[in-house]
């Protein structure tokens, strides 16, 4: 029992240490100081109120929650046809394809992020929304393909085949049968693409222009320059959001499961 | 429909954005680390960082830091792994979902609540100068030692989640035969435990070593202006200087010094994993 025990302890340890930014960050968004304290020092909601003053917090808040939903809807979109492809047809080429789909993931993040600002440089949609988009479509492909297939691979086709036999038009048997048995793999794929672009910064950072600037962006450039409790209360906004999201994906889809993707999100 | 026309419809569209926005960039990016002052080809910013010693400590701190946070992953988070392959399925939920949640919120954020806590006016420094513990602040922000510990929040749970998926797949008869053989408890894990999640091991040490060998936005933000790692040039030579060739140089040297030191490492492990096989 004793080594249970130690070996709880620093589970404990580091649980805390990984949720420490959290703890801190919360309460001290709630300061009545005028600097950043912790503990916070008194209560107000001033910082919060403050967001309002700051308009670029704000447009780069509808930026990030735009972008991220329509990659979402689109990365989902392109990735589930994909993996439908990938598992359903024995095809010349499939690996190939099956490890470009993937291949993002092992990239770093600064190098889709500079070889992106080349490309879109020429192209001529550098700094601009769509450039962002497709970009952030890249970075999230990966997931969904992976969590499509993962779902498409304990797929009972036979099920399918009921429906044929049943004499159901293929597209009947596709929306009442095969689509709600993807759903939470569909689902989740659509809530992962979500999270990854709302949160990412390096690849964004080589592709923003000052209009299309997104939050975790415009906190970053932020941070650099001034450390103050404002900077506390955009990021509860933030952390309030994903953990939304997170809970969501945790109910749909299970995060151990999804963290088995061998996911990289930096 | 034919199969072949079904599958060049289902793939097209993610094909054509892969290729277009990701394997073409690409290679223009290689193209262009090649290019001198003139456009023309040449090896001079590849060499140009070989021989210059300030590049080379850049990338010699990049590694060490990259080393220290794999080091500091893997005694953090071995333990939590083990916790976890001994915990019951509601407690295991509860570990899982508290070390995977924090890695869905962006980085920028949990590197704040960091700076709050590290700072020099920050939690600890202000409880240890009250305690009477230390009379002047400790520097453990805008150092290598900052980037070491926001690196390791950012990994951590990769090394355990890698850690923890071999030890699951462990047959825990096995230890119970070693116990029954008389092993004690340190035996059975040196002998039966650590060989068996040895790829665990390995594939966490592999994974936190190439994230943070590539990290940007923590080094930036917890590493301050004067102690810069390789990402942090590479983005400086972009965005402020403008040599775009420069820059994309560097970029692919981070990649194959990452996919070089991770090779030499497995290689390493696995010969002596054949030795060991060999001698007994």
């Amino acid at each position: 029992m004793k080594k249970i025990n130690v070996l709880g302890l620093i589970t404990f340890f580091v649980l805390v240490l990984v949720n420490l930014p959290f703890l801190v960050i919360i309460p001290s968004s709630f300061t009545a100081a005028g600097y950043l304290a912790f503990p916070p020092e008194g209560f107000s909601w001033q910082w919060y109120e403050m967001i309002l003053d700051r308009p670029e917090f704000i447009d780069s808040l509808w930026i990030s929650l735009k972008l991220a939903t329509v990659t979402a809807i689109l990365a989902t979109f392109l990735g589930t046809l994909a993996a439908f492809a990938l598992s359903k047809y024995k095809f010349r080429g499939s690996g190939i394809i099956n490890a470009l789909m993937l291949s993002p993931l092992t990239v770093p993040s600064l190098i889709i992020g500079i070889s992106a600002l080349l490309f879109f440089t020429r192209i001529g949609i550098a700094g601009t929304f769509t450039g962002l988009l497709l970009a952030h479509m890249l970075i999230s492909i990966p997931y969904v393909v992976r969590l499509v297939l993962t779902g498409l691979s304990s797929f009972d086709y036979t099920l399918e085949k009921a429906g044929y036999m049943l004499g159901a038009h293929p597209f009947r048997v596709f929306w009442d049968i095969t689509l709600p048995l993807l759903r939470p793999a569909i689902v989740s794929g659509m809530i992962f693409s979500f999270l990854t672009s709302f949160d990412n910064v390096t690849v964004s950072l080589f592709l923003v222009a000052p209009d299309t600037t997104t939050l975790p962006l415009a906190i970053f450039t932020y941070m650099q320059e001034t450390l103050d409790p404002l900077v506390a209360s955009i990021s509860s906004v933030v952390i309030l959001l994903s953990l939304v999201f997170i809970v969501l994906l945790e109910k749909v889809y299970g995060l151990e499961r999804l963290f088995g993707l061998n996911s990289q999100s930096h | 429909m034919s199969k072949r026309l079904s599958v060049t419809l289902l793939t097209a569209p993610a094909m054509i954005l892969l290729l277009g926005v990701f394997i073409l960039p690409m290679l223009m990016m290689l193209l262009l680390s090649f290019q001198d002052e003139n456009q023309a080809f040449s090896l001079h910013n590849y060499s140009l960082f070989i021989q210059d010693p300030y590049y080379l400590e850049i990338l010699w701190r990049t590694i060490r830091v990259s080393l220290w946070t794999v080091l500091v992953s893997l005694l953090l988070g071995f333990p939590v792994a083990m916790y976890m392959a001994q915990a019951t399925g509601k407690m295991r939920g509860i570990v899982t979902m508290l070390i995977l949640a924090p890695h869905l919120i962006s980085v920028v954020i949990r590197n704040f609540g960091w700076v709050v806590v590290l700072g020099e006016k920050g939690w600890i420094n202000e409880t240890l100068i009250s305690l009477g513990l230390i009379d002047q602040p400790l520097r453990l922000l805008y150092n290598e030692l900052g980037i070491v510990i926001g690196l390791t929040d950012s990994f951590v749970a990769y090394m355990v989640l890698a850690i923890a998926t071999s030890l699951y797949a462990i047959d825990p008869s096995l230890n119970k035969a070693a116990s029954i053989l008389g092993a004690s408890r340190v035996r059975t894990f040196f002998s039966v435990t650590l060989p068996l999640c040895l790829p665990g091991i390995i594939a966490g040490t592999t994974l936190v070593f190439s994230l943070s060998m590539s990290a940007f936005v923590t080094p930036a933000l917890m590493g301050g202006t004067s102690v810069k790692v390789l990402p942090v040039i590479a983005y400086e030579q972009i965005m402020a200087t403008l040599n775009w060739p420069l820059g994309a140089a560097l970029a692919f040297l981070l990649l194959g010094s990452t996919i070089l030191l991770v090779t030499l490492y497995t290689k390493l492990i696995e010969t002596k994993r054949y030795k060991e096989v060999f001698a007994s």
